[in-house]
């Protein structure tokens, strides 16, 4: 049986692995993802789908971990937007 | 005076005069040497300047010269940087964070919380409670306390992330994270 603790674990960790995506569209879908199936999976209280949920989770969990080393080492250039978001305005 | 003594005292006057003479030959010799040198270098030094490119500026240029020209090129690099801003804005990295005081942090943080969408800005406070007073749910949190780790550069654990349930809280733990005491 899983916990909230649990879950709200899996949030952060998915959260945190996905952030290391050097890919932007992968880094961004994955953020979209989790948040949304998260939100949407929110009000479940059968426990044996949100066992269910939890497993797809951790896999999904190893998958983006996998899918980070992988994309390090095929990196490409960044794109126009994320270069974009560097220029924060600092000084003026 | 005999012949004899005549050729004898003769002989012994050119021996004496033999070394002298070899001496002063070596001087005019090592002399056009020098001089050879002398004229050798510069033809040495204009080959090579003209082989190489490299300027040589005349000794008048004093330190005030160099200056002047060297502020001059910086001064027109700035102009230039300034108008191309913003396809070469440089950013300056020091090597140490800015020293946080409690009226940063907490600037910081209401900062971070301001601009989390799904918080109202009007109803922001120090001690408002993100769950009851603010309204978000424990996703939410989990996503507040990842900004905050973004913005202050330290990972915040689980058991500690979720007594954060305040501003206030987040003030204090990030203040005795960084040591920061008054």
């Amino acid at each position: 049986m899983s916990t909230r603790r649990q879950a709200i674990t899996l949030y952060r960790n998915l959260l945190r692995e996905s952030a290391k995506l050097p890919s932007y569209n992968f880094r961004m879908y994955a953020a979209r993802k989790i948040r949304d199936t998260f939100r949407a999976n929110r009000t479940i209280r059968d426990y044996e789908e949100i066992d269910r949920q939890m497993v797809a989770g951790q896999q999904n969990l190893e998958l983006i971990r996998r899918q980070v080393i992988i994309g390090h080492l095929y990196t490409t250039d960044k794109l126009v937007i994320e270069n974009k978001k560097s220029l924060k305005p600092s000084d003026d | 005076m005999s012949f004899t003594q005549i050729a004898r005292s003769c002989s012994r006057l050119a021996a004496t005069l033999a070394p002298k003479r070899i001496a002063s030959a070596a001087l005019v010799q090592s002399q056009q040497a020098r001089m050879m040198h002398r004229i050798a270098v510069p033809a040495v030094a204009n080959q090579w300047s003209q082989k190489f490119g490299v300027r040589s500026y005349s000794a008048k240029s004093t330190i005030e010269d160099i200056k002047f020209r060297v502020l001059k090129v910086v001064s027109a690099y700035d102009k230039e940087c300034r108008r191309n801003r913003w396809q070469t804005q440089s950013v300056r990295r020091y090597s140490a964070k800015p020293p946080l005081s409690l009226k940063l942090i907490n600037e910081r943080v209401l900062l971070v919380l301001k601009l989390y969408d799904k918080i109202d800005p009007c109803k922001l406070n120090v001690e408002s409670h993100f769950i009851n007073d603010l309204g978000l749910d424990s996703l939410d949190h989990v996503e507040v306390i990842m900004a905050m780790e973004d913005e202050f550069g330290f990972e915040i654990p689980d058991s500690d992330a979720e007594k954060l349930l305040k501003p206030a809280d987040i003030i204090k733990y990030v203040a005795d994270k960084e040591d920061v005491y008054e």
